[in-house]
């Protein structure tokens, strides 16, 4: 199987951070309803910074990752940036062992690599499964890459579906779990964010 | 409420243009450019304490950076924690060559970036430990302690856990003081009026001329109750009562009081409180080391106090005493 490159790293991050400029208006509308109605132009930032971080230049996939972690870091204030940040962070550790142990990363590395990230969001953002947040279409991405192809079409697909199904569900976190009939019937911001941006 | 500013965007920076400015033994910098450390750093080989937290609650936290306190604070928004990458600016400015330690308060968006934070830096080798100021009674119970935020009883962690990584302790040795610093100390405020937040157009709370809220914390967190200004000696009796239910303090322990001021109530105020605070431990057998009254954690011009208590044994004690300066509190 060919190796992940960095330059593989950060042409998805490239195409995350066009999703997010083509995005903006929609997602801040989204988050509009029950937040401060920045997470567009939040993710917008985030993902320009990482773009522009050089994480083709890299010599390893971890360098990379770490590239982009740094990034993000910088531009991010809110929970949701930060766990973006937490994302390419564990997305690194994850990479470094794999390097340390003598090889590069391979798309079948992804779907655990994937999981370690939805592990680490979960510890760090305090949500669980269910909650209706970003994390439950990380699960369902995680699910759906360790179940059959790893493609973004895959993970795109699983984060769709995953939408729909939280759609008519409370959100249970945050803010937004002051409001639950507010929050029945509307999208979560994050959750909405990755099926835009990976599409 | 009237303030003092100029453009409510550039409140933050503008209070840390005239804070390094007044006091040059602080250094704004780091790559967030919301990072203060100390312009002479700790020796090499001493254990760094990086500390941080929102604005608006001055001398905390940055005013508590220099030899003897913490090594280097990040600098949140008002009332917001600070960014992950002024964390790591932070945790960097801390590093002497052999760890640091993260001693803040318990605050969600503070844990998150810290979190982060320590996690880059551990790419980079720099071993860190974290302890979290949890003094205010009032934020949870006590089955729940680990759960209270951090609050005026931070200032104490600083000064034990900076003399303990001037005395040459490695982390885990300062890590663990700190935490028992923290075990050792609690508090509680009541506030009597709220304060606004420069871009807001409110005040943070709204509550009766002749009301007092016991309990609220330091951004205007709901307390405990809301009843009738009372005299100063009931409010004193009140937060005394509060701490000794949960400290438990014997006769012929030794405590050490800070009476704190939020903001926009007069020492002579605090003066008043610690008199009978004073009255307080004399009567229940308690003896003190000097106090501290006046205002070191502030919310802008919220007014009302806090009372913090640590029970010391011989070591927090040595701790307390040791030399230390910073802009706000300087010991020997």
């Amino acid at each position: 199987m060919m190796a992940i490159t960095a330059s593989d790293v950060a042409a998805f991050v490239a195409c995350l951070s066009a999703g997010a400029a083509r995005e903006e208006q929609t997602l801040n509308a989204a988050d509009a309803r029950l937040g401060d109605g920045d997470t567009g132009s939040m993710l917008r930032r985030v993902f320009a910074a990482m773009a522009t971080a050089n994480a083709a230049g890299a010599a390893t996939v971890s360098e990379a990752g770490k590239r982009l972690a740094a990034a993000a870091m910088k531009e991010t204030g809110s929970s949701l940036g930060t766990l973006v940040a937490t994302g390419a962070m564990t997305f690194a550790r994850e990479a470094r062992e794999i390097e340390g142990a003598g090889r590069d990363p391979e798309p079948a590395d992804l779907p655990r690599i994937v999981a370690a990230m939805r592990d680490a969001i979960s510890m760090r953002g305090k949500a669980e499964t269910g909650d209706k947040t970003i994390l439950d279409s990380l699960y369902a991405i995680a699910a759906a890459l360790g179940g059959g192809e790893v493609s973004r079409e895959v993970a795109a697909q699983a984060a769709q579906q995953a939408l729909a199904a939280f759609r008519d569900r409370p959100c249970r976190i945050g803010r937004a779990r002051m409001f639950p009939e507010r929050s029945i019937g509307a999208d979560d911001p994050g959750m909405l964010a990755a099926a835009l941006l990976l599409a | 409420m009237k303030k003092l500013i100029n453009a409510p965007a550039d409140y933050v920076n503008e209070i840390l243009d005239g804070l390094t400015s007044a006091h040059p033994g602080l250094v704004l910098g780091g790559e967030s450019g919301r990072c203060i450390s100390r312009r002479e750093p700790a020796l090499q080989g001493r254990v760094g304490i990086a500390t941080g937290g929102g604005s608006g609650h001055l001398p905390l936290f940055t005013g508590y950076v220099g030899p003897g306190f913490a090594d280097a604070c990040a600098i949140g928004n008002v009332f917001e924690g600070p960014n992950a990458q002024s964390c790591l600016d932070a945790i960097r400015a801390a590093y002497h060559g052999t760890g640091v330690l993260c001693l803040y308060g318990n605050y969600g968006g503070d844990r998150m970036n810290f979190d982060l934070a320590i996690e880059m830096a551990g790419m980079d080798d720099i071993a860190c430990e974290t302890v979290l100021g949890t003094d205010d009674v009032a934020s949870a119970g006590a089955d729940e302690a680990a759960k209270r935020r951090g609050v005026a009883g931070i200032v104490l962690l600083y000064k034990a856990a900076g003399a303990a990584a001037a005395e040459g302790r490695d982390l885990a040795a300062v890590a663990a003081l700190a935490q028992k610093a923290n075990g050792a100390t609690r508090s509680i405020g009541v506030a009597l009026a709220p304060c606004r937040v420069p871009t807001a157009s409110a005040p943070n709370f709204d509550i009766g001329e002749d009301e007092m809220e016991f309990g609220m914390g330091i951004h205007g967190e709901p307390g405990i109750w809301r009843a009738p200004i009372a005299p100063a000696d009931k409010v004193a009796d009140e937060m005394v009562d509060r701490l000794f239910a949960d400290l438990k303090p014997g006769r012929g322990d030794r405590v050490m009081p800070l009476v704190n001021g939020l903001g926009a109530t007069p020492l002579e105020e605090l003066f008043i409180l610690w008199r009978r605070v004073e009255r307080r431990l004399k009567d229940a057998g308690i003896s003190h080391a000097a106090p501290l009254v006046g205002n070191f954690v502030t919310s802008m011009e919220m007014a009302g106090a806090s009372l913090s208590l640590m029970v010391l044994d011989g070591e927090l004690e040595a701790l307390i005493s040791a030399p230390a300066s910073c802009p706000f509190w300087r010991v020997g």
